[in-house]
């Protein structure tokens, strides 16, 4: 049995390596990505012991269906993107390769404040990653917001410590199962705020405009996907799994959340630049994630995640070259860039069509899954808000792809002489992963059992007692 | 083992279609013309399958009555529209796509009528919603598509609350098996009922969502608009029929308050209906475009359906399922001939063309009786169905009903007859002499689609008789036929007597004209102007102002529309504001939220 605890350990080895031998950085990356997207494969689940304290006093790794499944997302990402986007990581193999140990930390962990310190690992990488695109002041502005909700997490966690004497998230969460939700309501909170800031809640999230609206087709793709799903997971570990919520805070924190949704969708409808629209986007899907975890509805919550993680790292990446190529990511003055770009295109529609949950996407099995869970709940205005944000969200995504693709004024048919001039150019391999990303999003709508069959036959089927729509129960049941 | 064969066949054939496009343009667009008409065939094949049930990956189907008359309206107006492909593949900016998306979107449609299950039935909904999004902006306009997507998707996403909600109660996705609790709870039938139907009263375009069928009807590629028109809005027919039909809304509904001996849920939507009638009609006197002249008058015609559909009874039900399918061949006639007009021309303005009955015959033949009979004029289809209507609603006393539906039988008169007089008839514009006339590929769909509305409006024993199979199986009393009679409560139509009484006028017409003097052609330039130099002769074409008198009596009607765009409008504001609250490029505002939230929650949570 491999120790998963490699898994951060092999890419931060790599990463002192790579400071030595400076010439070998980007060999050390891809190397770093490729063992630990293997590595993911061959793990068992289980519970490892670091240090050989046994917890609740010692720090301990916990690999369940959940840790496997975002290691086996978060991992391929991580792999795809980096090979997509060699060209632009220049001083960066490093940062990327403490990112990798750092989020696969995240995944893993058992102890809360284990948690804090490779949440500050990642943030301290990803601050490094947001000044690739030169633009400080919104560094500057995700590092003090970053820090602040680290430091929040950090003062909820000590409170949750004093009270119930433990760190370990299975040992709290048994004490607190039993606890005055009343004791619960400042920790929760503050812990709320600190990974709010991370996952993009709305009033936390300031930093996010600057930080993914300035993006190249490195970092956009890496921070959309790859941060925002490993944050979005230790999210729905903490707050589905650890910390109990009384209905006052839970009733609060669920408003924030479908706030974030409408709010975000919104105002990407009022937006014109490609990459302003993804990011708004994905504070609105942040927000439907959230409020599908608070809800307890983990198993759709994650498949939202899945569909939103896979999409946008399509969309992002896209966005982003139009923007390194072009120095514009302006919809107008893009209008028609797909007519040159063909197969790029497709696979950006597909992502796209895919985020809004159309049929024959990944998108449409998770959206009807999540729709399911939030009925069963009796929950009767949050899938109203949900539905109203995919009608918002279509219509500004729908708009792009029309801009992207049919060139021309109103009133004229569309032609491809109005297409834009800018010199965009999309590399091969850009083309070739993203091509890919979406056949997945494509097959996983297509037959959604496929990936369900191959996951149960390797011994990891989900501990989900609900049966699961389109995969288990077919049409008419 | 047909219809599994049928639906998998249009999605392959999309997909080949695309591929040969790859090769050969042409051949791609005559490949869209194969696989719609072997469609059409395999259905026809298939009739004797009604009942039989099977599934296609993770999708259950069901043959229906319905469904199967429903998909015939469906692929015999795609096949008929697909034999004008191949002349727009050079001036389409991604032919080979716009083949893919036409049998997909084809695809679609007949799996949606077969669905068993209401999953089923959404994902196909949407395919088609997303499939025609993406041809739609290939022609002139891009913000059509984006409205059309829109308004679809507020009428699906209400819809797919509505089958979430039915799943919650009923425990089932079965479309029978849904909504059978609902028969004893007319509180939760109401609201099903009113969120189940959005889908399709966004689809036929019932007022106030009417606005997206000009938009993008109108600006579609000439070759798309007729399957928008004819075809993919009766999809919202179908879904009418099973919030109706299907969710039993009378039996639902015996105990509510009732208007005229209609529950009241039942008759607001009826008005609804009726609105979109009369302001189709209205609208679609106004306009100087041939192709948003049609889409109003598709809106206009879905009022019709959509009333006869929500009687659910013996006449007016029989004639709106006829005019469903009258309408759909009428409107895609009437859409193709302008098609031939727009290939030879290169405009759909009214006021810009003229007297093209000279140069091309066969395509004005083709408008005239498909505008008769979308007019509801004898010895057309469209008579027949509308007289069904019209007996239904005054069997059952619905006499404001009735007045709208007479006012748009009357208005339409107005507006069928403005492209007919100012497009075919008149004098021919200098620079239009040398046209060609339509075709050979181009004449066959309208020459069948021509014979078919005739044939049917003769003879509608063989559609009547499927409709009262439907009838029988909705569970209501079907519409009667005696020999080549209609039998209603208020009279008999006998519609070979009414063919034979417009023929003998027609003869006795054609003799006289035979006999009176030729007719004198004059140009178009041959005006008096009193040695005065015309600037702009477009302002002395006759089709200029056409109804100017009567549009002046309303000229300044309040437009739903404004409200709609204000409202989208107020959209785009609350974004920016999101953006001016939460998103500073200051940290400090982000702390500041930060504080309130603690303080709201600290605050708030005393005592909790």
């Amino acid at each position: 049995m491999i120790n998963p605890v490699l898994l951060i350990a092999i890419p931060l080895l790599l990463a002192f390596v790579s400071i030595l031998y400076k010439g070998y950085r980007n060999n050390l990356l891809v190397f770093g990505a490729l063992v630990n997207a293997g590595l993911v494969l061959t793990l068992g689940k289980g519970e490892y012991l670091i240090g050989g304290f046994k917890p609740p006093f010692g720090i301990n790794l916990v690999l369940d269906d959940y840790a496997f499944l975002g290691l086996l997302v978060i991992n391929g990402l991580f792999l795809l993107i980096t090979l997509m986007s060699l060209d632009k990581i220049g001083e960066n193999a490093t940062v990327l390769l403490v990112a990798l140990a750092g989020l696969n930390g995240l995944l893993l962990t058992g102890d809360l404040f284990n948690l804090f310190v490779f949440l500050e690992i990642t943030a301290i990488t990803a601050y490094i990653l947001s000044a690739s695109s030169r633009q400080y002041q919104h560094s500057f502005n995700y590092l003090v917001l970053g820090t602040l909700g680290s430091g929040l997490y950090l003062f909820g966690l000590i409170l949750l410590y004093a009270v119930f004497g433990s760190l370990n998230m299975a040992d709290l969460s048994l004490k607190m199962a039993t606890a005055d939700t009343s004791q619960l309501v400042i920790p929760s909170l503050l812990i709320f705020i600190g990974l709010g800031v991370e996952v993009k809640i709305l009033p936390f999230n300031g930093w996010v405009r600057g930080v993914y609206g300035n993006s190249d087709s490195l970092v956009g793709p890496l921070f959309s996907a790859v941060y925002a799903g490993a944050m979005l997971l230790v999210f729905g570990r903490i707050f589905a799994q650890v910390i109990p919520l009384g209905a006052y805070l839970k009733t609060l924190l669920l408003l924030l959340g479908a706030l974030t949704l409408i709010a975000g969708e919104l105002a990407a409808l009022s937006k014109t630049r490609i990459r302003e629209i993804l990011l708004y986007s994905s504070i609105g899907q942040s927000g439907l994630i959230v409020t599908l975890f608070l809800s307890g509805l983990v198993f759709p919550a994650v498949m939202q995640l899945f569909n939103n993680i896979l999409s946008k790292a399509v969309l992002f990446t896209v966005a982003g070259q139009m923007a390194d190529t072009t120095g514009t990511d302006d919809a107008e003055a893009l209008q028609g860039a797909f007519a040159r770009h063909k197969l790029a295109g497709v696979a950006f529609t597909i992502a796209g069509l895919s985020l809004i949950g159309m049929p024959l996407f990944y998108g449409f099995v998770s959206k009807i899954n999540l729709l399911f869970g939030v009925f069963s709940l009796d929950n009767y205005w949050l899938p109203g808000v949900i539905l109203l944000g995919t009608v918002i969200e279509g219509t500004y995504l729908i708009r792009l792809l029309v801009k992207l693709w049919m060139p021309g004024e109103e009133g004229l048919v569309s032609h491809e002489s109005h297409a834009t001039k800018a010199p965009l150019e999309i590399q091969r391999a850009r083309v070739m992963g993203i091509v890919v990303l979406s056949a997945v999003l494509l097959v996983g709508g297509l037959m959604p059992g496929m990936i369900q069959n191959n996951l149960s036959e390797s011994g990891r089927l989900l501990d989900e007692t609900t049966p699961v729509y389109l995969f288990d129960l077919k049409g008419g049941q | 083992m047909t219809f599994d064969i049928l639906i998998v066949l249009m999605f392959l054939g999309a997909v080949t279609a695309y591929l040969v496009s790859k090769a050969d343009l042409k051949a791609g667009a005559y490949a869209t013309v194969l696989f719609s008409l072997g469609a059409l065939v395999l259905l026809l094949l298939g009739r004797g399958e009604i009942g039989s049930e099977f599934t296609i990956l993770f999708m259950g189907f069901e043959v229906t009555t319905i469904g199967w008359y429903f998909s015939g309206v469906m692929v015999l107006v795609y096949a008929m529209t697909a034999f004008f492909n191949s002349y727009w593949m050079d001036k389409m900016i991604y032919p080979g796509s716009y083949n893919f998306l036409y049998l997909f979107s084809l695809g679609g449609t007949v799996g949606l009528f077969f669905a068993k299950d209401l999953i089923t039935l959404f994902i196909f909904w949407e395919i088609v919603v997303w499939s025609s999004t993406f041809i739609v902006p290939m022609g002139k306009s891009r913000r059509a598509a984006v409205v059309y997507y829109t308004i679809s998707t507020i009428g699906s996403m209400a819809t797919l609350y509505g089958i979430m909600l039915l799943h919650r109660i009923s425990g089932t996705l079965d479309i029978q098996g849904a909504f059978a609790p609902l028969k004893n709870d007319p509180v939760l039938a109401t609201v099903i009922f009113f969120i189940f139907i959005m889908a399709g009263l966004t689809k036929i375009g019932i007022f106030p969502f009417h606005i997206w069928l000009p938009l993008a009807h109108g600006s579609a590629p000439h070759t798309f608009s007729p399957v928008l028109s004819g075809g993919l809005v009766k999809m919202g027919a179908f879904i009418a029929y099973m919030s109706v039909g299907i969710l039993p809304a009378y039996e639902a509904f015996k105990g509510s308050l009732t208007v005229m001996g209609i529950p009241i849920q039942i008759y607001a939507l009826m008005i609804l209906g009726a609105v979109s009638i009369v302001l189709g009609t209205l609208m679609a006197i106004k306009q100087d475009d041939a192709k948003k002249l049609i889409a109003y008058s598709s809106v206009a015609n879905g009022g019709y359906i959509l009333i006869g559909i929500l009687l659910m009874d013996q006449l007016a039900f029989a004639g709106s399922m006829m005019h469903l399918f009258n309408h759909a061949i009428a409107s895609a006639a009437a859409f193709l001939a302008i098609a031939v007009v727009a290939h030879r021309t290169g405009t759909t303005k009214i006021s810009e063309l003229g007297g093209m009955i000279h140069r091309m015959p066969l395509t004005y033949l083709t408008y005239l009786i498909a505008i008769i009979s979308l007019a509801g004029i004898p010895p057309m289809g469209g008579f027949v169905s509308k007289w069904l209507i019209i007996q239904g609603l005054a069997d059952q006393g619905l006499m404001f009903m009735a007045l709208a539906a007479f006012f748009g039988s009357i208005g339409s008169f107005l507006y069928v007859f403005r492209p007919l007089a100012a497009v075919f008839l008149g004098q021919l514009a200098p620079r239009h002499e040398e046209l060609a006339s339509a075709p050979l590929l181009m004449k066959i769909p309208m020459t069948i689609l021509m014979v078919l509305i005739l044939f049917f409006g003769v003879l509608p024993g063989w559609i009547l008789g499927i409709i009262g199979q439907i009838q029988v199986a909705a569970g209501i009393e079907p519409v009667m036929m005696s020999g080549n009679s209609i039998l209603a409560v208020n009279g008999v139509l006998n519609t070979l007597n009414v063919f034979m009484v417009f023929g003998f006028g027609f003869l006795i017409a054609l003799v006289i004209f035979m006999l009176m003097q030729k007719s004198r052609r004059v140009g178009l330039m041959d005006t008096y102007t009193s040695a005065e130099f015309i600037y702009t002769p477009e302002l002395y074409h006759y089709g200029s102002a056409f109804y100017a008198p009567f549009e002046r009596l309303y000229a300044r009607h309040p437009s739903v529309e404004d409200f709609l765009m204000a409202l989208a409008y107020k959209g785009h504001e609350a974004g920016l504001m999101v953006n001016a609250l939460f998103f500073s490029h200051k940290p400090g505002v982000t702390v500041f939220w930060i504080t309130v939230i603690v303080a709201v929650v600290t605050l708030g949570g005393v005592g909790l």
